[in-house]
């Protein structure tokens, strides 16, 4: 298992160093240097039925540093190569925010962070390797609790291992979490929550033990870190992952990005889950469980007009909730439930669509 | 109940000026030390212009009192050697007010001999001393005068007169006045510094009351040629201008008076001593008349319209023929009163009256009193207007004056004014200026064509200059080569480049640009007596527009390819700031010891 992760490192300091062996030589011959960039364009996000997520077509942009209006943003990209390989090498971590301001030290001069973000993008692109495997991580947001152990490799802890069972509050899924090896676990199923409340109120209720689970808050939109885990526990460990999100068109939407991606990340492949199962809380949903409800909002309609153009939403619970929602023209949150007991959603809710999900 | 009964007095232009002096710029001892400056200097000027002499002036002003703070008692004294003074104009030139000589349609820097009067006025009040006016006009003798101003009766006071001889001419005007130096001193040196960029011609020597000078040597001998004086040109001339000129066109009638009949009997061959009854003397003017002279038919038709005989004639002065209402207005001297008369319209004689009174035809008015209007455009114009060109002018009604002047404004085919009465510096005399000034990397003027508002004709030049020794925008504005210093914002110049989008022409706030502006009329149309600002005349903007943009257009190409240049020093500049940046990276990237040898990729840059 520790073989696994020193390998991937190993794989992409190569890449890394091919890409600079590559510059090296053109200045050696005092030809200008140039990047071959997928673009990123919306033309050409393409989705790929087979591999059920969105991805790049073969449209690329060349960036020339012989190009005046490239050449800043050429050097950056090669700023950002050398720093993610100095990153890879020590074995530290970095922030979209450290990201920016280390930049500093080397003379390179980002206008602000977006501007940064968007060359991390482009080197993602160019390596078709999420910036999480650079060692570049957003703050993070999203947690786990479950009975599963890991062992970490950040420097400093390698070959410790931890229960994420241990601490009630969960753990934060950050760049130590995602590193780590995952070594084993007695959970037999993953529950994606979309709110930090619902992940509380499952750890209180002991949902990890009743069903034997591993609980993730998502904290709205899966980031990435977390969806590489998903897909990590899906893949490694064999564990079907079940989604539970708001009774309403984005939550749908969150349920989709986890099991199909997003067009944002769509240069980047193993971020998504293609088996994970939205199980709720769905449009009929509100009305078989009689769920107070609230109006929706002209942006929660257009969105939903929107997602009906979308590949991903042409069959399946997909299109008819989407269907359904706009019958309704109404929306329900997870804490809805409340309203028939706190515990009803984990006594009655939970257990009747984990039954459903099966047959899904 | 009574009404208190309200007096009412005339009062000389002195007073009038003495009362509301701060209108011609003497408002406090700041302003009136600057203004006095100002009067003599552009008098000076002036004087050397209309005798194309190249002007050397020379300004002094020392304090009465050093030890006392301002303001305090100056001596200013300007003198030039220019032609002087006629030394029997002076005490009326020095010691009344509305004397001059600039009341003609000509371009100078001072409109009616005003200012340098006001000065002394100004100096009078604040000081009690009379001023020194020394003067000479040969070379060889010289006047010194020293005088007072009688205010409420508008005339000098002569305290002394004295003749030297001298080997120079020229003018020296000493007045002793209240002024606070250390307040106006900032002032005056900017006005005398811009007088000589506007006067590249003079040279200019100011000594301050502190021991310090300032000198500005000619640039150039080549002095504009001195303006000439004219007739106004149609264009934009108001309804009261036009009764003034056709009121001097007027007929204007002859007088009785013995000499006058001792011709008339000669022209008839009579002899005054003897007695002729009236039918006889008929009979002879009939008889005669083809031969007599127009004087004379004139007032023998006044004598027989009025029933008169020879002798009675001398008892009235006609004042007015009014052919429109066929009256004649006389005066009585023996019953000391105005009388009018209605006429009968069928008489011979008041016929031959009315064809004279009835004055010029429309044509002919307008050749004689108006510039560039020849026999060709009056007929064109009084077709343009549909009025009859033989139309007599006398006989025109209120409305179709009005009507007259209206289609002066609208007609378009008057030439544009003769400018021969304006003295432009023109665009050498002005770059030379502006170069030396201002030492600038860029630099173009223009002088626009002549043109005209309410019929004074005038001329817009304008200058440009950027970078080089320049620091910041600044405006530099000139009328009839006055500068003007106070209150820019309300002046028109200051408003055309304020409505310029100057980002269009590539200029940016704060850049290092001089707008030098100089507007030369018969009459500037100034906002008020001080001189400081040019009001916003539609004809005077559009002029000033079309020099702005022709400038700014050419500045913005001078940015362009100074853009351009700045642009390829930027484009190398930044190879050499990233190449090295991107070298240094891919080294340790491709786990190299050495750097690659990149030098060579400049070589494809440059």
């Amino acid at each position: 298992m520790k073989y696994k992760e020193t390998k991937k490192n190993k794989l992409l300091s190569d890449l890394l160093r091919n890409h600079g062996v590559k510059i090296y030589d053109d200045l050696d011959q005092g030809i200008f240097p140039k990047f071959l960039i997928p673009s990123r364009s919306t033309r050409n996000i393409i989705y790929d039925k087979k591999l059920r997520q969105y991805v790049l077509g073969n449209n690329a942009s060349i960036r020339n540093s012989k190009n005046i209006s490239q050449l800043r943003s050429f050097t950056q990209l090669t700023w950002l190569a050398f720093f993610a390989n100095r990153l890879i090498k020590e074995k530290k971590s970095s922030t979209l925010r450290d990201i920016y301001y280390s930049s500093q030290a080397f003379s390179i001069d980002f206008e602000d962070q977006p501007e940064s973000d968007n060359i991390i993008v482009d080197l993602e692109s160019v390596l078709s390797r999420p910036r999480e495997d650079l060692h570049i991580f957003p703050e993070e947001r999203s947690s786990i609790f479950g009975d599963l152990v890991i062992e970490y490799t950040v420097p400093g802890y390698e070959g410790k291992r931890t229960n994420l069972s241990d601490h009630p509050d969960g753990y934060l899924i950050g760049p130590s979490l995602s590193s780590a090896e995952l070594i084993e676990t007695s959970a037999n199923l993953v529950i994606a929550i979309e709110k930090g409340g619902l992940f509380t109120r499952f750890v209180e209720e002991q949902v990890d033990k009743k069903f034997k689970s591993i609980i993730i808050d998502t904290a709205g939109q899966a980031p990435r870190s977390t969806r590489y885990l998903l897909r990590r526990l899906h893949d490694e460990l064999n564990l079907p992952v079940v989604i539970l999100t708001d009774g309403d068109v984005y939550g749908e939407h969150i349920a989709m990005v986890i099991k199909s991606g997003s067009a944002n990340a769509a240069h980047l492949r193993e971020l998504t889950v293609p088996d994970a199962k939205w199980m709720g809380v769905w449009a009929s949903d509100i009305e078989k469980y009689k769920l107070p409800t609230i109006p929706m909002t002209e942006s929660d309609v257009k969105r939903i007009h929107d997602l009906k153009k979308d590949p991903r939403y042409q069959q399946g619970i997909w299109k008819s909730e989407l269907d359904v929602f706009l019958k309704l023209k109404r929306k329900a949150e997870l804490e809805a439930f409340s309203k028939y007991g706190l515990t009803n959603i984990t006594d009655k809710y939970l257990p009747q669509k984990l039954e459903l999900s099966k047959s899904l | 109940m009574s009404f208190e009964k309200e007096s009412f007095n005339q009062i000389s232009p002195s007073e009038f000026f003495y009362r509301n002096r701060d209108l011609a710029g003497f408002s406090n001892p700041t302003r009136s030390i600057y203004t006095s400056i100002r009067e003599l200097v552009e008098n000076s000027l002036d004087a050397c212009d209309q005798k194309g002499i190249l002007p050397n002036i020379s300004i002094n002003i020392t304090s009465v009192n050093q030890q006392q703070s301002d303001p305090k008692y100056y001596i200013l004294t300007v003198s030039d050697n220019g032609p002087g003074i006629d030394p029997k104009h002076i005490p009326l030139a020095f010691g009344t007010v509305l004397y001059g000589s600039k009341f003609g349609l000509k371009q100078a820097r001072g409109m009616f001999g005003l200012g340098a009067t006001m000065a002394i006025l100004y100096g009078q009040i604040t000081t009690n001393t009379p001023v020194h006016v020394t003067s000479s006009i040969d070379g060889h003798n010289q006047h010194e005068y020293e005088m007072l101003l009688d205010i409420q009766k508008n005339k000098p006071i002569i305290t002394k007169h004295v003749i030297r001889k001298t080997t120079k001419k020229g003018l020296t005007i000493s007045i002793c006045l209240e002024g606070d130096y250390s307040k106006a001193g900032s002032k005056i040196r900017d006005y005398i510094y811009q007088t000589s960029l506007i006067t590249p011609y003079a040279s200019i020597k100011f000594n301050d009351p502190k021991g310090n000078q300032y000198k500005y040597d000619k640039i150039t001998k080549s002095i504009p040629p001195p303006p000439t004086i004219i007739k106004p040109h149609p264009y934009g001339i108001d309804v009261e201008t036009l009764r003034r000129l056709i009121h001097d066109t007027r007929y204007k009638v002859p007088s009785f008076n013995k000499n006058i009949l001792e011709k008339i009997y000669k022209e008839l061959q009579i002899h005054h001593n003897l007695h002729y009854d009236n039918y006889e003397i008929l009979r002879t003017i009939k008889k005669r008349w083809s031969y007599l002279s127009t004087q004379t038919k004139t007032l023998l038709s006044i004598m027989l319209c009025l029933k008169l005989n020879f002798d009675q004639t001398l008892r009235i002065k006609v004042d007015d023929i009014d052919i429109i209402n066929n009256t004649l207005t006389y005066w009585d001297y023996d019953q000391s009163k105005s009388i009018t008369i209605k006429l009968d319209k069928s008489n011979f004689y008041y016929k031959y009256l009315a064809k004279e009174a009835k004055g010029d035809t429309l044509a002919m008015f307008l050749t004689k009193q108006f510039q560039r209007v020849g026999r060709h455009t009056a007929e064109k114009f009084s077709e343009f207007a549909q009025f009859k060109p033989e139309k007599r002018i006398m006989l025109m009604t209120n409305q179709e004056l009005v009507y007259l002047s209206d289609s002066l404004q609208k007609f378009t085919d008057f030439l544009s004014p003769d400018h021969s009465c304006l003295a432009p510096l023109g665009e050498t005399l002005l770059s030379k200026g502006i170069k030396k000034f201002f030492n600038p990397d860029f630099m173009f003027v223009i002088q626009r064509k002549a043109s005209a508002y309410s019929g004074f004709p005038f001329i817009v030049e304008l200058g440009v200059a950027y970078g080089g020794s320049i620091k910041g925008t600044k405006l530099y504005r000139f009328a009839n080569r006055i500068p003007l210093l106070y209150d820019e914002s309300s002046d028109v110049v200051f408003k055309i480049i304020n409505d310029i989008d100057w980002n269009r022409y590539k200029i940016k706030n704060d850049s290092p640009l001089i707008i030098v502006s100089h507007i030369c009329s018969t009459r500037i149309p100034y906002k008020t007596v001080g001189k400081e600002n040019v009001a916003d005349r539609n004809e005077i903007e559009r002029e000033l527009k079309l020099a702005l943009q022709f400038l700014a257009r050419k500045l913005s190409s001078y940015m362009s390819k100074k853009g351009k240049a700045a642009m390829e020093k930027k484009r190398v500049d930044l190879y050499f700031t990233y190449i090295p940046l991107i070298s240094k990276f891919c080294t340790e990237l491709s786990n190299n010891e050495k750097e690659p040898n990149y030098k060579k990729i400049f070589n494809e840059i440059k």
